[in-house]
């Protein structure tokens, strides 16, 4: 019922429960690559998204089944978490939306040290649509954080794919972040040391 | 070059470090680019927006501005431009959703189409024509909510249509809700319908219609009959309880205080001065409007479809009948009518929560002007107000219709965060006006939390921790320090207590610590900032130390088996040596708090060891009782001082089977863990016997969703079978985990618990016993009720209302009515998807 109709008409304000472009674009760019380039699309990361995600790296095939996969989505990317928050605070925050099967930090690939994102995997697609709608562009530990509906978690996006090993948004940062370790690294090599 | 430098610097801090980073070089890049083309760059063809789309935003924007001169134009705008199939399409669609998700706006959409049959009626006909369908094909899909608001529509355009209009409909109504009724007392249907009926009265005289008088008493003394019918389940919905004179308000149910209200009102000659007007007719001497048929719409059966409307509704108010009037008083019809709209936006839009606050906060444009005072009027600032001017805050109204749904048992419509995430918002948009109606609401909830239902009191502290969140924890806690004095025991130091717990878990001890002052610096002790508990084998006054000790490095090392069995044997030994009944139990204390020392770092630890330990774990309960229950008393008294982490190991361990839903409530609620009864003002407990209850009713409730499916997909009749039995053995374990609970908590309410009479007059003063009584009680009634709620979904009688109602659908017609089980998921906030596709598979993973 509402979950299909939801699709096929609009409704008289937007919904926040889509994903966001980043996500829709990222079957496109996938579609583009295989017809030439190198395959690397995520590497540009635009807005430095999540992790290195290993298969689309290698230029996976296109998957017709991507849209579906969305549109049954149980797995969030969260993004802009401070480095310093924990998988309980996540866990907190995100179970008002149902029960959490899967907790995936994100990491530094270098240190292994949480660098500002994790996944987050519901039962049910439902929870997914809901922390959305409810938790996306909410505050936890003080920050407000991203949600995105992803088509689902795969070893190696755990890590950040950032020249240094975070994420690539921390990598020319120009403003200062506390709960992300300051300023943006490549700009700390550049001038401070 | 320079001027973007300036820009950057603003922020302070890292000024000079920002003179040549790359950022600002990559910025600059494009600005060049912009600088060299800005001037000589040709101007851009403008882009004519197709009409349709044209009037599509502005027929969104309707009311926005609360004029009504754009109903007037953007009317004769649409009759112009009728000719255009784009516009007709689009337009006759968007004002009938517009009607069901933006109900504040309805009275405006009824103006355009009046404006557009004075202009061109074949406008009107059309809208009318799609209204119809639209309010038929709701009512056939038991969206009682969304037909309502279609009905409004209709209603405010009486005034064009032949003969007796709407009335007809409004009959047809009524007696199906009193055929309803007549067939079962507590039938929800027939109240609803009665509810739809008096709701759309009001409406009615914001119409161009007359001769309404006669019609709608005689409505109105019909309606008295299903209005004031006591329902059996009214108890269970009260916020409050206790005596009348404690608690602020008792059941008033929403349909009565409806009929009473427009009693009242036709002794106002019928005013309805809160609803909007926005048509004007044009000058008297233009012929009269033409006229339409009435939509023919069909009453179908209908049948209940989950636990929301098997019990009454209640009304919740915070700011109503106050000493005070900012908010319209429980007699005036405006409460009841502005409530209704609040609701529905609020319920309807959960899509997009700062839309839904967007609106909530513009709610003086959409009614009668001068219904409200002016936003953000301070509250004392009301009391200097001329008499003749209202002083209802809209904060107020809106607030107040949020918490409605906070506080409305047994469920609202979407989960609770979703309440929070509108007042968040709303506080975002317009904080000046909204916090200080947040701080009121939060004061009178506190003062009275000690009489409310212990399941809303959860609410409330869950709620306002998690807002507190989203604005730095700034609380006046200063006001409360008297209850900070206060024994654990009471209600009020009970909440603080677990409102702090709770932002500590969305946040650490030690920032918490700082937005309190000092006196409140004890119920956040050193202990609670440390990440990692202590692990008490390390201390050799602990029993069986250097064992602990083993155990933990052997598990650390990911050691064979073996050599954790040997170690064990060893604790076997000393305990039996000792004489200890069964030496299990500290055996499985040093194995799971070795499990809890080496998970401390994180949830994925904790659940990656427990992983690793599974077999055994599992093991342990097999053989033991008691010994399962030292697993969750281990988890909890390593968690000691950050409780929320036991409650969540506690949830995983049930996943995994190795602790039962039984054994939780063992622990928890059994005579050793109960003691003389004082852990029940814990709130952490509550959270962990709810949470466990939850995980069961849940499950139940699946299999009863698999009962139906596997009638509609029509599986073999071994199949059918085989569901059907596996449901009533669950159904039976739950019904006796409800029972466990109330066997426990009953006795302490009535003061006859063995632990509580053993403590009076000594380790309990009198007071204290009246406390434990009273946590027992609210204990023994938030858990019956959720016993009541899961009968009415999943016991016999409600599955074989809906085997039977399915029936009777295969019947009439052919598929394609598939939605009423999945309806009732949704219902009740906690759909499975999975379950239509593999039923089978679904039941047998018990």
């Amino acid at each position: 019922m509402a979950p299909l109709t939801a699709l096929t008409t609009r409704n008289t304000v937007d919904r926040l429960d889509k994903p966001s472009s980043y996500a829709a674009s990222k079957n496109k760019r996938r579609k583009f690559n295989r017809g030439g380039r190198d395959g690397r699309d995520g590497r540009d990361g635009r807005d430095g998204r999540d992790g290195r995600d290993g298969e689309e790296d290698r230029g996976r095939e296109p998957t017709p089944e991507f849209e579906e996969r969305l549109r049954q989505a149980t797995t969030l990317y969260v993004g802009n978490l401070s480095f310093f928050t924990t998988e309980e605070q996540i866990h907190e925050l995100f179970a008002k939306c149902g029960e959490i099967k899967r907790l995936v930090m994100g990491l530094d690939r270098f240190q292994k040290t949480p660098c500002g994102f994790c996944f987050v995997e519901y039962y049910n697609h439902q929870d997914a649509l809901d922390c959305m709608k409810y938790i996306g562009g909410t505050k936890l530990d003080e920050r407000i954080i991203r949600t995105d509906l992803d088509e689902g978690f795969a070893e190696g996006r755990q890590y950040g794919r950032g020249k240094s090993g975070g994420q690539v948004r921390d990598e020319y940062r120009d403003e200062y972040d506390a709960g992300r370790g300051g300023y943006g690294r490549a700009l700390e090599g550049d001038d401070y040391r | 070059m320079d001027k973007s430098q300036q820009q950057n610097g603003g922020g302070g801090g890292g000024r000079d470090r920002r003179a040549n980073d790359g950022g600002g070089r990559h910025n600059n890049r494009k600005r060049r680019h912009r600088d060299d083309d800005d001037d000589d760059r040709p101007t851009r063809r403008r882009y004519e927006e197709p009409l349709a789309v044209k009037l599509r935003k502005q027929v969104l924007a309707i009311g926005e501005e609360g004029l009504t001169q754009e109903c007037a134009d953007l009317g004769s705008l649409l009759a112009s431009n009728w000719t255009e199939k784009e516009v007709q399409r689009d337009v006759v669609e968007l004002v009938v959703q517009l009607v069901c998700e933006q109900p504040f706006k309805i009275p405006f959409v009824a103006a355009l189409v009046l404006h557009a049959n004075d202009a061109n009626p074949e406008v009107a006909a059309e809208i009318l024509k799609r209204a119809g369908k639209k309010a038929q094909s709701l009512l056939d899909q038991g969206d009682l909510r969304g037909f309502k608001l279609v009905l409004r529509l209709l209603a405010l355009l009486q005034g064009v249509f032949e003969g007796d209009g709407i009335f007809g409909l409004l009959d047809d109504l009524f007696n199906r809700a009193v055929d309803l009724q007549a067939a079962s007392s507590n039938d929800a249907i027939g109240i609803e319908l009665g509810k739809i009926i008096l709701l759309t009265i009001p409406y009615l005289f914001a119409s161009t219609a007359t001769d309404l008088v006669s019609r709608v008493q005689e409505l109105l003394e019909r309606t008295e009959i299903i209005a004031t019918a006591p329902h059996p389940q009214e108890a269970y919905v009260e916020p409050y309880t206790g005596e009348d004179d404690e608690k602020p308000f008792g059941f008033e149910s929403l349909i009565g205080l409806l009929q009473k209200e427009l009693m009242r009102e036709s002794e106002n000659g019928w005013a309805f001065s809160c609803l909007a007007r926005p048509y004007t007719p044009p000058d008297a001497n233009d012929a009269s409007p033409s006229k339409h048929e009435f939509p023919n719409i069909v009453i179908p059966s209908l049948v209940n479809t989950g636990a929301k409307e098997m019990f009454p509704e209640t009304f919740f108010t915070i700011y109503s009948d106050q000493e005070f009037e900012s908010a319209p008083r429980t007699e005036d019809i405006a409460c009841m009518l502005l409530r209704d709209a609040c609701i529905d936006t609020i319920n309807v839009l959960d899509f997009n929560r700062i839309s839904a606050a967007k609106i909530l906060i513009d709610i003086d444009l959409y009614w009668a002007p001068n219904t409200f005072a002016p936003r953000g009027t301070p509250f004392d600032k009301l009391k200097e107000f001329e008499d003749d001017k209202s002083t209802w805050k809209p904060e107020d109204v809106i607030i107040d219709a949020v918490f409605s749904q906070i506080f409305l048992l047994p469920a609202p419509d979407h989960k609770l965060i979703y309440y929070h995430s509108v007042i968040t918002e709303a506080c975002k948009a317009a904080p000046g006006a909204i916090a200080p109606t947040l701080g009121r609401a939060i004061r009178f909830l506190f003062k009275h939390v000690d009489r409310m239902d212990m399941e809303l009191a959860y609410r409330f502290m869950d709620w306002f921790a998690h807002h507190l969140s989203n604005f730095d924890f700034r609380w006046k806690w200063s006001e409360w320090l008297e209850s900070v004095d206060s024994i654990d025991l009471d209600p009020k130091k009970s909440f603080i207590i677990g409102a702090l717990d709770k932002e500590i878990r969305l946040s650490f001890a030690k920032r918490i610590r700082d937005t309190l002052p000092e006196p409140y610096h004890i119920l956040i002790p050193i202990e609670k900032e440390k990440d990692t508990p202590e692990f008490k084998y390390e201390s050799d006054q602990t029993p069986y130390a250097v064992e602990g000790r083993k155990i933990h490095a052997l598990l650390r090392k990911k050691a064979d088996e073996s050599e954790i069995e040997e170690i064990i044997s060893s604790i076997h030994t000393q305990a039996s040596d000792l004489g200890v009944e069964d030496p299990l139990v500290p055996s499985t204390d040093a194995y799971v708090t070795a499990i809890c020392y080496i998970g401390s770092k994180s949830l994925s630890h904790v659940l990656s060891c427990i992983e690793r330990c599974k077999e055994r774990l599992l093991a342990i309960g097999e053989k033991s009782d008691k010994a399962r229950l030292q697993i969750i008393q281990s988890v909890v008294e390593y968690w000691h001082w950050q409780p929320g982490t036991a409650v969540n190991i506690v949830d995983k361990l049930l996943n995994y089977t190795i602790v039962t839903p039984d054994s939780v409530v063992q622990w928890a609620l059994g005579a050793e863990g109960l003691g003389d009864g004082r852990v029940l003002a814990q709130t952490w407990r509550f959270e962990m016997v709810a949470g466990t209850v939850g995980k069961v009713t849940n499950r139940v409730r699946q299999i009863a969703t698999a009962r139906i499916q596997a009638k509609k997909q029509r599986l073999e009749q071994e199949q059918v079978d085989h569901v059907a039995q596996v449901m009533t053995a669950e159904r039976e374990s739950m019904r006796a985990l409800f029972k466990s609970i109330a066997d426990a908590v009953g006795p302490v309410a009535a003061g006859a618990s063995d632990g509580l009479i053993e403590a009076e007059g000594a380790a309990l003063d009198p007071d204290e016993v009246d406390f434990v009584k009273a946590w027992g009680a609210r204990w023994e009634r938030t858990f019956m009720r959720k016993s009541v709620v899961e009968e009415c979904i999943v016991g016999d009688m409600a599955v074989l209302a809906k085997l039977t109602a399915l029936e009777a659908e295969e019947v009439e017609e052919a598929p394609n009515g598939d939605d009423a089980a999945e309806a009732d998921e949704n219902a009740n906030g906690n759909g499975n998807g999975e379950l239509d596709t593999d039923v089978m598979a679904e039941v047998d993973i018990v």
